[in-house]
């Protein structure tokens, strides 16, 4: 047979074949002629502790509405969640909070909407370092995920109140996932990020809680779920659905110890493709390291934020409360939020039979 | 005026290319004048580098004279032409086609029938029957020269040029593929514009032999062979032109001391 | 024996080296050859394994397919005409060693999320050294051949059809074959974007979930085979007569 001959065959059965396979395995080709109002809205979500919201609500709503009023979509760090959001990929999104304001500052139009969570974050130090407070941190190297994020803010406070400034410790970017690895083989002195990185170093055995944010910080706020504008405009009680969903979720989440350890099951292997060990150690020890209620969005709150940020100059200070956040759909849910009227036990068994 | 009977005729071809410095112009033809007779065999030699695969090409028109008129069948040279056939020293030969598919090559205007008892008849002709389906790399040098010199006559052209077809042969080969040569070209009755470095090369085929000069090159002396064929290297008649010859290239016929 | 004796022997040797090495560094973050094959079968026993291979085949055969598309003729257009060589050659010498990573925030902002991205990524990572070799098997090629293919009258496509690039595709070839070792090796960059399938994305996704350092060793694993099969297959070609001639093999 000619080369021609062997190269168009086995190209034109190739790129068929590889086609059709990826189509069939990969794609849902139904969606594709779905008209824009019927699609669901897709939520960017990162898999940690802070987001949990996300996945409880979306499951929850499937196991006992159906087929689910909105897409989750997990991505793998913060740079690809926010190109995503950015493009219009998706219109609404888990965020760390000095990062939405920044991207306001840019001229992006996101509104803040409601919380993710409060506390659930903290610094870990290697077991066997002599590390004791902060001051023990001077000259040592600090891992935070992202310098728009909270818990850099966070350092920088902690620094303050001991009297030292940020120069006097070494601050590096990392991914989240990477940081356990980094503390385990001495590469950082110190990680901070949400959890559950945090725990998995603690679990493992190599790391130590240098301190946990609500000893630090009451009532800390981190990450906050933000809508595009046009979202706002165009579909708000979609929105408003959306918020509803997160505030029941968050209140069922602290109606009992049982409710978190099946979210912790039924999240893991779902969603957060993670070992549900890990979830719920973060969830339960203490039980009160990581908190979804107390949801609603606060000026002050942000204001501090917004102040920390200035000082540490990652934000311009250019906007202010009321352009960055939309209160209204945050002020609905409050008035009607109640937990989720579904049990553990039928968590663990809808589990069971996926 | 160029006449019925002359085929070729170059007159007062200069040719200089540019040198490496700007103001050193290296002349490599100077003065060329000669003419060709319609089936003559005409053989070029003179010594390495004088210019004579320069002249050649410009014959056969791959390269530009800087002046002087070139001639073919009246007309004057502008580029290749079908009808005037060059033959390569080496891999002239394309090898991504097998043996027929070589000699075919000029022959792609033809049906598909003709095309093939042509192929065969020239295949046949370079001994080279049984081949047809092989590929130049599976092929001795000589084998491939064969193949070269089918595909130039398949396409049955007035002229062909050879530029050193043998050179990069061995001994015995070149004496074999001369025998064949001219056996074929006695049978084609084509014109044939032969360079070789190789004086007994030049006596053993041609019927005209010009000698050219060192570089900057001119025709030197134009010297006729006047013995039949086949030819006898043994004969005084060819030993005198041989001699001749090397007389006038300034060689001695004695090797060592 | 040659073809599969030695590469065997060579394989298992490595095997036992790295599961000494794993075992006498007394660690248990890195996985033993043992605990990848596991992983690999618990990739196949959830069913994810097919599906991310054909995810991946599939975006690095458009990406490269396009790459060949474009590349190939541009690249003979380049060899041929100088001036379009001068004009074009030093933007294809800026591009070409910007890394496809560099370009993932631009396609997401492009192509969104979905398989465009990592196509346009393995594109970028293809075209520029298909475009480069191209040119050169043009440069390069013996004058010769055109010289007599002249001399049989033939100009133009004629030319470039019959025998340009007949007289290219070897080297060509080999230019394909290198630009597809690349491609294949950006796939795992190309599917950090948010991809949620691939054999790229398996490794960054095993990575996020915490230990499962056995899953991203499998990923590489498999990256790897597939990586070796790619090329036995290009390898396959050149065997053929129409380019057999360019390579020496003795």
């Amino acid at each position: 047979m000619s080369l021609r001959r062997a190269l168009t065959l086995t190209s034109l059965v190739w790129v068929t074949a590889i086609s059709a396979g990826h189509v069939y395995l990969n794609m849902e080709p139904e969606k594709w002629f779905q008209k824009e109002e019927e699609r669901k809205m897709r939520i960017g979500f990162l898999p940690v502790t802070c987001h949990l919201t996300c996945p409880v609500t979306d499951f929850i709503d499937r196991e006992t509405g159906g087929d689910g009023r909105f897409e989750p979509l997990r991505f793998s760090g913060w740079p690809e969640l926010k190109e995503a959001f950015l493009s219009g990929h998706t219109r609404a999104t888990f965020i760390l909070a000095p990062m939405a304001i920044a991207l306001r500052e840019q001229g992006i139009p996101i509104k803040i909407v409601y919380l993710g969570h409060r506390d659930g974050t903290a610094l870990m130090v290697g077991k066997d370092s002599d590390i004791r407070s902060i001051a023990g941190l001077r000259g040592k190297t600090v891992a935070v995920p992202n310098r728009f994020s909270n818990q850099s803010l966070l350092i920088f406070r902690a620094l303050n109140n001991a009297g030292m400034s940020i120069d006097d410790i070494k601050l590096i970017e990392m991914p989240p996932p990477d940081m356990p690895a980094a503390l385990y083989s001495k590469a950082v002195d110190a990680v901070t990020s949400g959890e559950p990185f945090m725990a998995q170093c603690e679990l493992d055995g190599y790391g130590r809680v240098l301190y946990l944010t609500k000893d630090i910080w009451p009532n800390f706020i981190s990450c906050v779920l933000a809508v595009h504008e046009d979202e706002i405009r165009d579909h708000p009680e979609r929105v408003q659905t959306l918020v509803n969903g997160i505030a029941n979720s968050g209140m069922w989440l602290e109606d009992g110890m049982d409710k978190r350890m099946a979210a912790a099951s039924f999240v893991s292997k779902q969603y957060y493709n993670q070992d549900s060990r890990l979830l719920k150690f973060v969830l339960s020890k203490p039980p009160d390291r990581v908190k979804y209620d107390n949801l609603a969005l606060q000026k002050e709150n942000f204001e501090e934020i917004a102040e920390l940020g200035k000082q540490s100059g990652i934000l311009e200070g250019t906007v202010r409360f009321e352009d960055y956040v939309d209160l209204r759909f945050g002020a609905a849910a409050e008035k009607t939020k109640k937990a989720h009227d579904y049990g553990a036990e039928q968590a663990m068994k809808d589990l069971e039979g996926k | 005026m160029p006449t019925s009977d002359h085929i070729i005729e170059v007159r007062d071809l200069w040719m200089t290319f540019p040198g490496k410095r700007k103001d050193e112009p290296v002349h490599v033809l100077e003065n060329v004048g000669f003419s060709v007779e319609r089936g003559e065999f005409v053989c070029i030699v003179g010594p390495s580098g004088c210019g004579k695969s320069t002249l050649l090409n410009i014959i056969a028109g791959f390269l530009q004279q800087s002046s002087g008129s070139v001639l073919v069948e009246g007309a004057p040279v502008t580029g290749p032409d079908p009808k005037r056939i060059f033959v390569f020293q080496e891999n002239g030969v394309f090898p991504w086609l097998n043996v027929e598919d070589n000699v075919g090559f000029g022959l792609l205007d033809k049906s598909k029938d003709e095309r093939r008892e042509i192929v065969k008849h020239y295949i046949e002709m370079v001994s080279l029957g049984g081949f047809e389906k092989s590929y130049p790399r599976e092929l001795s040098g000589g084998m491939r020269q064969r193949v070269e010199i089918a595909r130039a006559l398949a396409s049955s052209p007035d002229i062909i040029y050879m530029d050193e077809p043998f050179g990069a042969l061995d001994f015995i080969t070149r004496l074999k593929m001369r025998t064949d040569l001219v056996r074929i070209w006695q049978e084609e009755k084509k014109t044939v514009l032969f360079v070789t470095h190789d004086i007994e090369e030049a006596v053993q085929l041609a019927d005209t032999v010009l000698v050219m000069s060192r570089r900057p090159a001119t025709v030197q002396l134009s010297y006729p062979i006047n013995l039949a064929r086949p030819r006898d290297l043994d004969s005084p008649g060819y030993l005198a032109a041989r001699d001749r010859i090397f007389r006038e290239m300034g060689m001695s016929l004695k090797v060592g001391g | 024996m040659k073809t599969f004796g030695l590469p065997i022997a060579v394989a298992v040797l490595f095997l036992t080296g790295w599961h000494l090495a794993v075992k006498l560094s007394g660690g248990d973050i890195f996985p033993t050859p043992w605990q990848v094959v596991l992983g690999i079968a618990e990739l196949a026993q959830k069913g994810v394994l097919l599906k991310y291979i054909v995810a991946s085949l599939f975006r690095v055969t458009w990406g490269f397919g396009l790459a060949i598309l474009i590349g190939v003729p541009l690249g003979l257009l380049l060899g041929w005409f100088k001036y379009a060589a001068a004009a074009l050659n030093p933007m294809i010498q800026i591009f070409r060693p910007i890394s496809p990573i560099a370009w993932i925030p631009v396609a997401i902002l492009w192509f969104g999320v979905d398989d465009r991205a990592p196509v346009f990524l393995i594109f970028l990572a293809s075209v520029f050294p298909i475009t480069v070799s191209s040119m050169a098997a043009v440069q390069n090629m013996q004058p010769v051949y055109v010289r007599a293919a002249r001399n049989f009258g033939l100009r133009n496509t004629e030319l470039f059809r019959k025998v340009i690039f007949p007289a290219c595709l070897p080297q060509i070839l080999t230019g394909l074959r290198i630009a597809l070792g690349i491609a294949w090796l950006v796939v795992v960059a190309a599917e950090m974007i948010a991809v949620n399938s691939g054999l790229g994305y398996l490794i960054i996704d095993a990575r996020n979930a915490g230990k499962r350092y056995d899953l991203v060793v499998a990923g590489m694993v498999m990256i790897g085979l597939i990586g070796l099969a790619l090329d036995v297959a290009v390898r396959r070609l050149e065997k053929f007569d129409e380019v057999r001639w360019g390579y020496a093999n003795k």
